[in-house]
């Protein structure tokens, strides 16, 4: 049973009376399936127009759960979403960008999944829709471990909002994977450092993915940065116990200990340049 | 004598608009194919001791579940040397994890896809060996080494009392782990019966070597069998030998009585056809302070499955590649609970070469030498090994062709020495080394009344250019445009061919294909000279020639006339002969080798370890070149392989289970466009009268020799590491940076 549904009520009926998959751009979808059919019921989202683009509005940027990883990247947005749309350019190669949904890569729930660092770093919230109405989580509260996520049953991601706090924050992303690109992430690293007139710190969020079961923030790191003159660099501040939250693990990518490593120096390198990167207009 | 052409591939068009049809898009006439779906083992040693099908069987479209219980019998004595006989579900052993023990066949795929997810399996469970050794004890002497025709083991002069003596030393083990050739097109068989009469599509790399292994395994005349692989999306080996699919294919439409596609998956791909065995290499070296080298032992240990053999032959190069007096090379297998490994492009030179060229590398720093001039001190003239001339020859123009377009003049011989920005900048180099083959093949030309050419040779075009040099061979000798020109291959109602491997296709098929165009030429010009209404009539067929579609006088260009107005004369459909061709005496008067120099230059990021190949040049000394623009992307080609060897393929094996645990092409890393740097291919003219009638000695895996000893020597340059352990991955590479 294949249903493409071209509203939200009836994609959230349809779930409710048939169940099924939700199907986006499918390049998870089908890689997860393996060797395996599908069976079951899939619901494809992708003709319900409420669920595209991306808006700005009044005190937040909302990217509806069509909106895929191209639109992210020639979309017009402050230089706080630089990150994103560094990573962006990073997810598989320009056709798994064409297809592949800022949503879909949040629902699944990778350890690796590229666009969950610069989205914690912009204080992002995901809007669900179900049958008891709509309601919002913050992403660190909807991504509960690997494949895991706060979705009930019945329930589907209508957006990704992000507010408008800090659009003037400067912001960088670093991936390092096995190979140049189309690489599942050892490291990556979202950054984002917003600065006062004195050229001090005012703000810096900095979010690390693949080093622990759900990417995280490093709050100790963003906490002793701030108020620091950056005028030589961040970097050198990057200090092993603000890594305390990563839990890397061995596994055929890398090892933990080189993990944590690699974080360090990528978070040292991001950060510094954000300093050292001209805002987009 | 051919000129050099640069023709662009003849079935380029086809291949870009989708025309090209691969074995998985063949369908049989009638509309009755069924799918099947492999089901794998789940333990790597033990036996099967019941199957449960009554789930899968329920499913909706199910029409059998082929296991060791129901499978056809095969006779396994008679399929070849190269065929695996196992498993072919003729008994209940299990030797490895992803071992097929069952087919589920259905009338679509997604049903035989279920069916075999439903397919219960239970096992009584032995202990299994999956690590292999790591020194001799445990392993064993290959007993069909390289087929039999070489002894496993060499000794020549006193290489251990000499290696003792000597006044500088290498000693270390290099390895190698497991790697996969991962074509692109996925392995697939079409497979129908027509009475006793079989009909396979396949993916191969060898049609007359598919036909031999199922006329054997079913007991029928070889004619009875046709093969059919006009289009191969890749193989570097893995197509080479009739792997079990192919014959499950053909025993599922046994059982059923309809035709059966099977298809791998990717996955299936790291378990079902094949693989480069891991090495571990012991390399010794001596020398004296001049650098001459007095003597050479290298001993290898390849990873064999528990069932069959193959042993990766590392130590052949290290037999002749230099001049030196004491040298000794053995071979020895570890049986681990795998699959059957096989040919991966260069296989034994691939993983030997980077040892051996390693080794070198080490030499030349503990002399404090140039690493070039380290290996033109101990250049062999001759082949010490087999006590021959070599056919040709032209190294020495390769080092320093290669040294110029590099110029490797820049590099300070000191590591860590040069710098881009925080980048350590490090230049390395290797040799390359590959042996010429060739076998009997032949083929067929016909001329035709329409002015067109037709040339049959059941060989294979693998991605290779065949079809474009088998079209070119026919334009050069019959004058014809390769617009007019239609080659056939990979099909065994064609003239018999070799398998396309060991480099050999050009060498082995151009001889028989050029035997036929000129006895075709020959008739038509004798045709010509006799016929009282031809332009020609009366001249010497001595003093024709032929051009641009016609036949004319060489001394007086414009007398002459088409092809098609002779034929239209003398009534003839078409004027056809047969070419054939084998090897002769020169493999008994000399030793045949290409060779090569291969230069690197990479960046490492001290921090991270990540190694990026800024630059690399490759020169290539392999007789005729002919067709500079396909070779060319060959050798581009085989130099990206080598590339992935060095820094990034690697196939894992959960020490536990058996399993490949990155079976997937996002998790076994080839080389991706962004990682391919500036590749400069030269080819180095050498000239070989020897080694077959057109001086061809095969380019297809010389490029991949070499290269991973080059890069992971520029990474010690750069970084004063030596990595002895491939891939050169970053989290090797950054233990040893930060201390
Ligand atoms: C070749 C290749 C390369 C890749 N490279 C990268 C990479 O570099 N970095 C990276 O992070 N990822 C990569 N991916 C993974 C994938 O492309 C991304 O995660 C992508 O963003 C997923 O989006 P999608 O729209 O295709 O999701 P789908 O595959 O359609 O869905 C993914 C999952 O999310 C669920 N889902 C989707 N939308 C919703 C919704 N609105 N509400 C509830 N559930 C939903 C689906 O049910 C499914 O479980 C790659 C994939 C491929 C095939």
């Amino acid at each position: 049973m294949y249903f493409r549904p071209t509203t939200i009520d009836e994609a959230i009926g349809a779930l409710a009376s048939q169940g099924g998959r939700i199907l986006a751009g499918g390049t998870d979808f089908f890689a997860t399936q393996g060797d395996r059919p599908v069976l079951g019921p899939v619901l494809d989202i992708s003709a319900i127009d409420a669920l595209k683009g991306i808006r700005v509005e009044a005190d937040q940027i909302r990217i509806g759960a069509c909106a895929t990883w191209s639109e992210v990247i020639a979309a017009d947005l402050p230089p706080a979403f630089d990150a994103l749309k560094a990573a962006a350019a990073e997810v598989g190669g320009w056709q798994i960008q064409n297809l592949g949904t800022i949503a879909g890569n949040l629902c699944n729930a990778s350890p690796a999944a590229d666009g969950v660092p610069p989205l914690l770093a912009l204080d992002a919230a995901i809007e669900l829709a179900g049958p008891a109405g709509t309601r919002r989580l913050p992403l660190d509260q909807f991504i509960l471990g690997p494949r895991r996520t706060a979705l009930a049953p019945g329930e589907m991601v209508v957006a990704i909002l992000v507010p408008r706090r800090f659009e003037d924050a400067r912001s960088h992303f670093m991936k390092l994977g096995g190979r140049r690109y189309l690489v599942i992430s050892i490291v990556m690293v979202a950054a984002q450092v917003a600065l006062d007139l004195q050229g001090r710190v005012a703000g810096a969020r900095v979010a690390v993915g693949s080093c622990s079961a759900v990417a995280c923030r490093l709050p100790a790191l963003e906490r002793a940065l701030l108020g620091v003159a950056a005028g030589a660099g961040l970097a050198g501040l990057v200090r092993t116990e603000h890594l305390a939250p990563l839990r890397p693990i061995d596994d055929v990518r890398a090892t933990a200990l080189y993990r944590l490593e690699a974080a360090q120096t990528l978070i040292g390198r991001a950060l510094d340049a954000c300093l050292s990167e001209p805002a987009h207009a | 004598m051919i000129p050099i052409t640069t023709a662009s591939r003849v079935d380029g068009r086809l291949k870009v608009t989708g025309g090209a049809r691969y074995a998985a898009e063949f369908a049989p006439a009638q509309d009755n194919v069924l799918h099947a779906v492999l089901v794998q083992s789940t333990i790597a040693a033990g036996r099967v001791a019941s199957i449960d099908t009554a789930r899968a069987k329920q499913v909706p479209g199910v029409v059998a579940i082929m296991t060791h219980e129901n499978a056809p019998r095969i006779d396994l004595g008679k399929a070849g040397d190269m065929t695996p006989g196992f498993p072919l579900l003729q008994d209940d052993r299990v030797m490895f994890n992803g071992q097929h023990l069952a087919v589920a066949i259905a009338t679509s795929f997604e049903a035989a896809q279920q069916a075999a997810q439903l397919v219960e399996l239970h096992y009584n469970r032995d202990e299994a060996t999956l690590l292999m050794s790591d020194n001799p004890t445990g392993t064993s002497v290959p007993q069909r080494f390289r087929n039999g025709m070489r002894p496993p083991a060499s000794t020549r002069g006193t290489p251990q009392a000499s290696f003792d003596a000597a006044a500088v030393k290498i000693d270390q083990i290099y390895r190698t782990p497991i790697e996969h050739h991962n074509p692109m097109e996925p392995h697939a068989t079409l497979a129908e019966w027509q009475g006793d009469r079989l009909l396979v599509h396949n993916a191969s790399q060898s049609v007359f070597g598919n036909r031999k292994a199922l006329a054997g395994f079913f007991g029928l005349p070889e004619d009875n069998v046709r093969i059919v692989s006009p289009f191969v999306g890749g193989g570097f080996g893995s197509k080479g030998v009739s792997w079990p699919h192919i014959t499950l294919a053909a025993m599922a439409a046994k059982l059923v009585g309809q035709p059966v596609k099977l298809v791998l998956t990717r996955r299936q791909m790291f378990t079902s056809n094949g693989y480069r065995p891991k090495t571990v290499q012991h390399v010794r070296l001596g020398a004296d302070r001049d650098g001459r080298l007095t003597a050479v032992l290298h001993d290898g240990i390849s990873q064999n499955s528990a069932y069959g053999e193959f042993s990766e032959p590392v130590g052949l190069a290290s037999e002749m590649l230099y001049s030196c007096p004491n040298v000794a090379v053995t071979h020895r297998l570890s049986k681990v609970n795998q699959g059957l490994p096989t040919f991966m492009r260069a296989p034994g030179e691939a993983s030997g070469v980077y040892a051996l060229e390693s080794a070198m590398d080490e030499l030349a720093w503990a002399l404090g030498m140039d690493p070039i001039e380290l290996r033109l001190k101990n250049y062999a003239d001759r082949d010490e090994h087999e006590d021959k001339p070599f056919s040709s020859k032209t190294l020495r123009a390769c080092y320093e062709q290669g040294a110029a377009a590099f110029d490797w003049k820049r590099r300070v011989a000191q590591p860590r020495s040069m710098r881009d920005g925080r980048l350590l900048i490090g230049l390395g180099m290797a040799t390359a080394t590959y042996p010429v083959n060739r076998s009997e093949a032949a083929a067929k030309v016909r001329l035709q009344a329409d002015g067109t050419a037709i040339v049959r040779c059941g060989s294979q075009d693998i991605g290779t250019g065949t079809y474009t040099v088998m079209a070119q061979l026919v334009g050069e000798h019959l004058g014809l445009p390769l617009d007019r020109v239609r080659a056939e291959l990979g099909d065994t109602a064609l003239p018999q061919a070799p398998v396309s491997g060991g480099s050999q296709s050009v060498a082995s098929i151009s001889p028989a294909i050029r035997e036929a165009c000129l006895a075709v030429r020959a008739q038509t010009l004798q045709l010509a000279a006799g016929d009282p209404a031809s332009p020609l009539h009366g001249l010497d067929p001595e003093e024709l020639d032929v051009a641009d579609g016609r036949i004319l006088q060489s001394a007086e260009k414009s007398r002459g006339e088409t092809y098609q107005a002779l034929l239209a004369r003398q009534g003839r459909a078409a004027i056809e002969a047969d070419g054939s061709a084998k090897p002769g005496e020169e493999k008994q008067k000399f030793s045949m080798h290409s060779f090569g120099a291969q230069f690197v230059e990479v960046a490492v990021d001290p921090d991270l370890g990540e190694v990026r190949v800024r630059r690399h040049v490759g020169a290539f000394a392999a007789g005729r070149i002919m067709n500079a623009k396909t070779g060319r992307s060959q050798m581009i080609g085989g130099i990206v392989f080598g590339m992935g060897m060095a820094l990034t393929e690697a196939t894992e094996v959960d020490p536990r289970s058996g399993r490949v645990t990155n079976a997937t092409m996002a998790d076994y890393l080839v080389p991706v466009h962004l990682d391919v740097p500036e590749i400069e291919v030269i080819m180095v003219a050498e000239q070989d009268d020897a080694v077959n009638p057109l001086g061809a000695k095969g380019i297809g895996e010389l490029p991949t020799v070499g290269t991973a000893a080059a890069i992971a020597n520029a990474v010690y340059h750069a970084t004063g590491q030596r990595i002895r352990d491939l891939p050169i991955r970053p989290d090797k590479l950054i233990d040893g940076l930060s201390i």
